[in-house]
């Protein structure tokens, strides 16, 4: 295996929560050096989600900072305070990228601007993420994952079933994604830097992301395009390609789209032959017209027996059926670990963890272990600046380092 | 700004690829400068069909689908199946710097179209292919998309639903897209692993990796054994304050208070319930998540008494926080989506504006999207600037491995 790609790259990951975060920790699984800047005391508010955020699951373990925690050097300085601006100045005189998740303002307050770096480092590749954009009427305003990506967008409302309510997204679902655009833009400044020897400002926001994720239909809606609804499984447009529940609640998708030749085979296999002479559903357009119907009669025979059993007596049928995935499968799923998705970490706590999704033939990304505690890497990191014994604890004398 | 100064001027791209993610992210590196050639076969990529052939897509009089998924590149007509496509296929990978492949292993394999096969012909290749759940293991030439491989494998579909309700709904290309971006990170890795080492290199991604990524927090908390259980419906929430409500004219509001304390009271007047604030059952917060789905009733029939106009006024007039859940065809007339840059202007005459790529540069702007190609628009003019003379070209047209 070749160097890492990024090796020798150092990273000021100066964000919160996810999407900002997690750029960086792509960043450090192929090679950068990142250090989180984060406040003394609480740090990231990103490190408490697993205990605070409702929509988590629970654990005792802080599994999403080994997801978007790994790999980084922690150093806790308050920024608000002066003393902390020489230390962070002289980090970004050797930083080549910095990533910033403030909102315009703040970044203008704390004088964090891609100008006010500009002049410390030329050089920097200065990446920022916003909500909703460096400019325009809302571009203060803090945005998340549900609101910004799902909500703004339209993919929620586009996501749900004809009269239903609109669709739900996962924890950090849309965050995570962006987190690759941001990848792709601190990529192309870095070969901007290497063309013309020039920093650069570079960034993304979640609101572009939703819109570039729900682009097909935001593309067809902004000419006019006749926008589709998606009908509900007790209303299909076919009853045998459509969704049914199984007596564990797993939902089975039955894609029977010959069923002019499968037909009188699926009446057998659900143990209904009368229904294959029945005159109301020989005919295949009969069929279509009573979905409904048919539905009816086939959701509570689906709904008698499990998927286990269903995927028994449909396998070698000839009849097309899936199931919907549950992650709880996935991830023992043989294939996922073909496909490089998941990684052990070296850390007994949270032993595997989700790899970034991209994958490259001459390197792996590096193994990760315990992320780093609120300022564990300050004193390390000031010593690497320079800085002095009688430096470092007038420093914390003065509150702003942790 | 000169197309020279993009930061892909002069990269040479080789577009094999057919529907949405892997065309999505040659759109993106054309979008930056690059010079995308897209090679198709004979009856031309799918997606130039799919707004017909798929029911999940909003029809039109513009075929909008395809020129977003293939803006600004050249097509030429080359059917990989036959011997005599060979040679002019080796001239192409000669040329390129990047090729990007989404057949499925087997496929490659057959077409002689795998890394292996092609690196001799070009070593310093950044070879890129996307598949739907990896190049090995048992599934691997199971053809992957979009709403079988990112949202239903992945267990997205699963989680997003609702208690005891159907899965969720993914929308067209939605994990395509946000795929397109992974494959064009890894792309940009191997253009630095190039300049630092002279060499060309194997990158990918896979649709059902993207997925997990993007239910990340989950499919971690699955390996620490933590599970995530199903949202109650909307009739029965958690708590009626972080909620989703329609409105009289079907639009649903989302409310997303956390500071109850302060925020509850403003919010019973704006609904015109003042004398919930006396309720005993409402009274504080432990109280309102007891007896959320009473709340939530009372709510629901309030919000759904007036319209989306009247609620934002009423809720903003208030301080109370709410999540706006926009229609996609509001969309294209957000001033905020034109201010950070999701919507553009085209030189397409019968599609005015598209969504632009999500990457923002400070030291260029994506190129305007022009019309895409038509299916072997430029086929001559491709082979000839790869050294095929006149009569090579008329050669391969009689055998039909050009068109």
């Amino acid at each position: 295996m070749s160097p890492l790609p990024l090796s020798g790259l150092l990273v000021l990951d100066i964000s919160t929560f996810i999407a900002a975060p997690a750029a960086a920790v792509a960043l450090a699984d192929y090679g950068a050096d990142v250090i989180k800047i984060e406040a003394p005391g609480e740090g990231d508010p990103h490190r408490h989600n697993y205990k605070r955020s409702a929509t988590y699951p629970r654990s005792e373990h802080n599994f999403p900072l080994q997801l978007d925690g790994r790999l980084k050097r922690s150093l806790a300085i308050d920024l608000k305070k002066p003393e902390a601006r020489p230390v962070l100045e002289k980090l970004v005189r050797r930083a080549d990228i910095m990533i910033v998740n403030f909102p315009p303002p703040t970044r203008e307050r704390l004088r964090l601007r891609y100008e006010d770096m500009q002049a410390v480092n030329p050089k920097l590749v200065y990446c920022s993420l916003t909500g909703y954009g460096e400019t325009g009427p809302d571009r203060d305003r803090p945005g998340f994952d549900v609101t910004a990506y799902f909500g703004r967008s339209g993919i929620l409302d586009a996501a749900r079933y004809e009269g239903g309510p609109p669709g739900l997204s996962l924890p950090a679902q849309g965050d995570r994604a962006t987190a690759m655009t941001l990848v792709a833009a601190i990529l192309l400044g870095l070969r901007h830097r290497d063309q013309t020897g020039e920093g650069c400002w570079v960034g993304t926001s979640l609101y572009a992301n939703g819109a570039w994720a729900n682009g097909t239909t935001l593309a067809g809606a902004a000419i006019g395009g006749k926008l589709v609804t998606r009908e509900p499984p007790h209303k299909p447009k076919n009853a045998l390609t459509n969704l049914y529940r199984t007596r564990d609640d797993r939902w089975l998708q039955l894609l029977m789209v010959r069923d002019d030749r499968l037909w009188p085979t699926f009446c057998t296999v659900i143990s209904q032959p009368e229904l294959a002479t029945d005159p109301r559903y020989t005919d295949r357009e009969e069929r279509k017209r009573r979905a409904f119907e048919l539905h009816a009669l086939l959701a509570p025979i689906f709904a008698s027996k499990t998927y286990a059993e269903w995927e028994a007596l449909l396998s070698k049928t000839g009849i097309p059926f899936g199931v919907i995935g549950r992650v709880a499968d996935v991830v023992d799923d043989e294939q996922a670990r073909h496909a490089g998705i998941f990684a052990e970490t070296t850390n007994p706590e949270v032993p595997r963890t989700v790899n970034n999704p991209i994958r490259l033939g001459f390197a792996k990304p590096r193994v990760s272990g315990k992320p780093s505690a609120v300022g564990e890497h300050s004193e390390e990191i000031l010593r690497e600046l320079a800085y002095s014994d009688a430096e470092i604890e007038a420093l914390r004398k003065a509150g702003a380092l942790g | 700004m000169p197309e020279s100064a993009l930061p892909l001027a002069g990269l040479k791209v080789l577009d094999i690829s057919s529907f949405i993610a892997a065309p999505a992210a040659a759109v993106v590196l054309g979008d930056w400068g690059a010079d995308v050639i897209k090679i198709e076969g004979p009856d031309g990529d799918p997606n130039r069909r799919i707004m017909t052939d798929s029911a999940n897509y909003p029809k039109a009089t513009v075929n909008y689908p395809w020129e977003m998924d293939s803006r600004n590149k050249r097509s030429i007509v080359l059917d990989l199946k036959k011997p005599e496509a060979r040679a002019a296929l080796d001239r192409l990978l000669k040329w390129a710097d990047v090729m990007i492949v989404n057949f499925p292993p087997l496929v490659r394999e057959k077409l002689k179209l795998s890394y292996e096969d092609i690196k001799p012909v070009n070593p310093r290749l950044i070879y890129a292919s996307l598949t739907g759940y990896g190049e090995t293991g048992p599934d691997r030439d199971r053809p992957g998309f979009d709403a079988t491989a990112y949202f239903a494998r992945s267990g997205l579909l699963d989680a997003q639903r609702y208690e005891g309700g159907p899965p969720g709904v993914p929308g067209p290309a939605q994990g395509d897209r946000a795929t397109a971006m992974a494959l064009v990170s890894s792309i940009l890795m191997a253009l630095i692993h190039r300049m630092k080492t002279g060499e060309g290199s194997w990158v990918g991604t896979s649709l059902l990796g993207n997925g997990l990524w993007a239910c990340g927090v989950i499919a971690q908390a699955a390996l620490a054994n933590a599970y995530l259980p199903h949202r109650p419906p909307p009739d029965r929430p958690r708590s009626a304050l972080g909620n989703i409500y329609r409105t009289s004219d079907d639009r649903w509001l989302q409310l997303t208070i956390v500071a109850e304390d302060k925020m509850w009271p403003p919010l019973a007047k704006a609904l015109g319930h003042p004398e919930l604030l006396t309720d005993p059952r409402f009274a504080e917060t432990v109280e309102r998540r007891k007896h959320s789905a009473d709340l939530a009733a009372i709510m629901s029939t309030a919000f759904g008494s007036n319209t989306y106009a009247h609620w934002l006024k009423a809720l903003s007039a208030g301080g109370i926080t709410f999540g706006v859940i926009s229609r996609p065809q509001d969309v294209p007339h957000d001033e905020q989506a034109v201010a950070c840059g999701a919507v553009v202007e085209t030189k397409i005459p019968d599609l005015p504006r598209t969504l632009s790529n999500p990457i923002r540069l400070g030291f260029a702007e994506q190129r305007t999207a022009h019309p895409a190609p038509k299916l072997g628009q430029h086929s001559e003019e491709i082979l000839r600037e790869v050294g095929l003379e006149a009569r090579e070209i008329a050669a391969l047209k009689a055998t039909g491995a050009v068109k």
